[in-house]
């Protein structure tokens, strides 16, 4: 059964008026715009024995202005799965704008946070800023990596009742150059360190392609 | 029991009316007017028989010719009467030339007569169907304003009533403006209940929508006029502290200096949502206030949530037979709250709203089937929502393509802005869409000779094409045709060339066959494509139409071989390749878009690869992605990268 999550009523360390001014937008990279599709795999290794399943991620949605991503996420070979479980997640940049490092909420304290950035070679050079000041004077307009927290928000396939639970969330890092995504699945009652790793892949076409949609 | 008394039957007094206007003096008259007067008042029924017994034309007649005070005032009460609460007394009164007798009543000597006037006009200028005022006419403005300096209130309300009714445009705002009529309205604020209204609802018409004039009515006083309508949203009465709000929200949005602290604009919408719980027109006015005070205000939808905003109109639902206007009010400020935030739209994703939204787009009003459509238009801004499906089942899709035909524009193009977003859909099949019509219904739309319908069309043509499975494909370009999507390619319109560039790219996208459609009818899409590609001036297009250029080049060897043929042009021809323009813009969207087709044109090997790369090399190309290593566009200088990796590749297998 899904835990249930409990929303932290501390404040939220979204940046305030200030930091929009001086914070420009993470870029654009085509590697993760509305469409794309990535594949690889979820470590939910136990003491017990090591195991990994197949995951599929498409992105449905993004605006970049308000830090929002979204899409879904298809679990392959899940165990009593008769099919693969694909869930419904929202994604919140790390953009010194409209979200920071510190989560502030679903049950992730700072501490959670640093250790699980930390896992990520990308965050090194900047984890003594973060510590420093929450990462307020970084800009990351410019930097080959996209910080991104990932939550996923409902089944879309299955009922709640399906033995599997969304009550974590993915501290996640993107990488600008090749497309590849490396997240590390935090939920206080789920094995630490769940490690996913995906590529961006053109599902099997001779290049990549695009397809978009425009809300009214 | 008692019987009416020989002689006072509206028959009887309306023959009297006529014998003492031919001659039986004005004291007979004045005996008839006042039985007559007295008969109607508050009787709907007996108004209705005297309009029938054409007794207004007599008693019109009787006041442009008296000359007894007590006589004008009698027929002016009357006339008044008849023009209360019953719209085709008010036309008659209008037909048979009341009112321009009825202002001259007002500039009579005697101080009763001028007051019965004015009360009598009052009644008339509280219609809709009342004459509007021409404000432009000196003389007419120089009388407005001595009336609003009367000392006379009945006289003062008339007058601010006459504003209310009949100021509608910049001009006659900017006038009453310049004459004054702003200054004195503010002065007698201060004044009785129904003064204040009266006033206030001038107020709100002369600075509608008029910043210059919504800023001067804040500096009069230094702010004093301002400062007086901020009070009055405290007010006892209801009526006044909606229409004080009204005031308010046209002054902030007149200026964003004035009223747009976010603790007053809080305290109004919480007034006004207290309002929506007054029967009549103080509940039924108060949600198209709302609806215009939190208009693209996003700190305001944020504290709309914290103070439970969206709750309190959903139990107005809950508990109260909402009238259709009332309704119409709501639903337009649902559609606002969501426009924005997501977490409005999951406030507002219940059972009974979505309930009352089903209804609403099969409402005999056609503002209301407009309004729910707006509606589900913001509620589909929601990936979210979408994704789940909640808005795209039988049960919207099918009215909302039942209104594609109404008979109402507005309610077409409403219906058409929540289709295209709900047919993103993301699931690949769309059946829904295509058993039900929908397709068919845009593709006519799509033809239309209104350009706005046709953008609209088009968009939903596109965002029903994302992600969707070959079925689904081949259904919708099956309706559409070749030969019309070419022709939208080379649309007038910018943004329906790229709506339809986009529809196409989204064609291709994982669907390798659907280059045949491409290149079908002696390349009828392809060669429309590569013409706007050549003369474009819009960047957008030129992107659509590289994203275009680039799924076709992640097709077959002969796919990519044609792309090549478009952006590599013959020996002969010394013009530089469109491609290379691009490459070159300081568009980095466009650059990357360029870059993506050489990357897609060099991918992987094939049996013509190395040519391809020669010919790229030949063309100047290569040497051209070669200066952009160092693209200042993080997102370029990585596919820069990958496309110079393909290409050098191949360079250092070869023997």
């Amino acid at each position: 059964m899904p835990v249930r999550v409990v929303e932290n009523s501390a404040p939220s360390q979204v940046s305030g008026e200030d930091a929009s001014h001086q914070h420009a937008l993470p870029p654009a990279c085509s590697l993760l715009c509305v469409g794309r599709a990535f594949s690889g795999t979820q470590n939910v290794s136990s003491f017990q024995k090591d195991e990994a399943w197949r995951v599929n991620v498409r992105i449905q949605g993004c605006d970049l202005g308000h830090g929002y991503l979204c899409g879904t996420m298809e679990a392959l070979n899940v165990p009593l799965a008769d099919t693969p479980v694909v869930t419904f997640w929202e994604g919140e940049i790390v953009d010194m704008k409209n979200y920071t490092f510190y989560t502030g909420k679903w049950e992730a304290t700072p501490e959670n946070d640093i250790k699980h950035w930390s896992k990520f070679p990308a965050f090194s050079s900047l984890s003594s800023q973060v510590e420093a000041d929450g990462g307020k004077s970084l800009d990351l307009s410019n930097y080959p990596y996209i910080f991104m927290r990932w939550k996923e928000q409902y089944f879309v396939n299955v009922g709640t009742d399906c033995g599997l639970t969304i009550a974590g969330f993915y501290y996640v890092c993107f990488s600008c150059s090749d497309g590849s995504v490396n997240g590390f699945y935090y939920d206080p009652n789920s094995s630490p360190f769940q490690k996913l790793e995906l590529k961006s892949t053109n599902e099997g076409r001779l290049g990549f392609t695009f397809s978009s949609y425009q809300l009214q | 029991m008692p019987s009416t008394a020989a002689g006072s039957r509206p028959e009887d007094l309306t023959a009297r009316l006529d014998r003492a206007a031919a001659g039986e003096g004005e004291e007979a008259l004045l005996t008839v007017l006042r039985e007559v007067k007295n008969q109607i008042i508050g009787n709907k029924t007996k108004k209705l028989v005297y309009l029938h017994l054409g007794a207004v034309p007599r008693i019109v007649a009787a006041l442009a010719s008296a000359r007894d005070p007590a006589v004008i005032v009698q027929a002016a009460a009357a006339i008044g009467s008849f023009a209360c609460g019953v719209e085709d007394g008010v036309r008659a009164v209008i037909d048979a030339g009341a009112v321009p007798c009825l202002i001259a009543v007002l500039s009579h000597a005697n101080d009763k007569v001028v007051d019965a006037g004015a009360r009598s006009l009052r009644m008339i200028f509280q219609s809709k169907l009342a004459p509007k005022y021409d404000f432009l006419k000196d003389k007419n403005m120089k009388f407005l304003i001595s009336l609003l300096n009367s000392d006379n209130d009945n006289v003062i309300e008339l007058a601010a009533s006459i504003v209310a009714h009949s100021c509608e445009i910049n001009a006659e705002q900017k006038a009453l403006c310049d004459a004054g009529a702003l200054q004195r309205l503010a002065n007698l604020l201060e004044g009785s209940s129904n003064q204040k209204d009266a006033c206030l609802d001038s107020i709100a018409a002369i600075i509608r929508k008029n910043s210059e004039v919504g800023m001067h009515f804040a500096s009069i006083g230094t702010g004093k006029a301002l400062n007086s309508i901020v009070k009055l949203l405290k007010d006892r009465n209801p009526r006044t502290r909606l229409l004080a709000c009204v005031c308010a929200i046209s002054i902030g949005h007149a200026s964003p200096y004035y009223v747009q602290d976010l603790q007053t604009r809080t305290k109004m919408m919480l007034i006004l949502v207290e309002l929506l719980e007054e029967s009549g027109r103080v509940g039924d006015d108060a949600p198209f206030a709302l609806s215009e005070l939190i208009l693209d205000d996003e700190e305001l939808h944020k504290q709309a949530i914290s103070v439970n905003v969206v709750e309190n109109i959903c139990d107005c639902l809950h508990k109260y037979l909402i009238q259709p206007r009332r309704l119409h009010g709501i639903l337009l400020v649902f559609a606002e709250l969501c426009s924005r935030l997501e977490e409005c739209r999951c406030l507002l994703m219940s059972q009974q709203v979505l309930d009352t939204l089903v209804n609403a787009l099969k409402h005999d009003c056609p503002d209301i089937r407009a309004a729910a459509c707006t509606c589900i238009r913001s509620l589909s801004r929601s990936v979210k929502n979408l994704s789940a499906g909640h808005l795209s089942s039988e049960r919207f899709v099918v009215p909302l393509v039942h209104l594609l035909h109404d008979t109402s524009i507005s309610v077409q193009v409403a219906a058409l802005g929540a289709i295209c977003n709900v047919a993103v859909d993301f699931a690949a099949k769309k059946s829904v869409f295509i058993q039900s019509g929908c397709v068919k219904q845009l593709v006519q739309l799509s033809k239309s000779m209104d350009s706005r319908l046709r953008l609209k069309a088009i968009s939903a043509l596109r965002n029903l094409m994302f992600l969707a499975d070959t079925f689904a494909k081949e259904s919708i370009i099956r309706e559409l045709t070749i030969s019309t999507l070419a022709s939208l390619i080379c649309d007038s319109e910018t943004d329906i060339q790229h709506q339809a560039l986009a529809l196409v790219t989204n064609l291709v996208d994982g669907y390798v066959d659907a280059a045949e459609h491409i290149f079908a009818d002696d390349g009828l899409i392809i060669n429309a494509v590569v013409r706007q590609l050549h003369s474009a001036s819009s960047a957008e297009i030129c992107i659509q139409g590289m994203l275009l250029l680039s799924n076709i080049a992640a097709g077959v060897e002969s796919h990519k071989e044609a792309v090549m043929s478009y952006l590599v042009s013959s020996r002969d021809d010394k013009s530089i390749p469109f491609i290379i323009r691009f490459l070159q813009n300081k568009d980095s969207l466009l650059r990357t878009a360029a870059v993506w087709c050489i990357i897609n044109l060099t991918y992987q090997d094939g049996p013509d690869l190395s040519t391809r790369i020669a010919r790229l090399r030949g063309a100047g190309i290569v040497s051209q992605i070669k200066t952009m290593i160092n693209d200042p566009c993080l997102d370029t200088k990585y596919r820069v990268r990958t496309a110079l990796e393909q290409c050098m590749t191949f360079e250092d297998n070869i023997p």
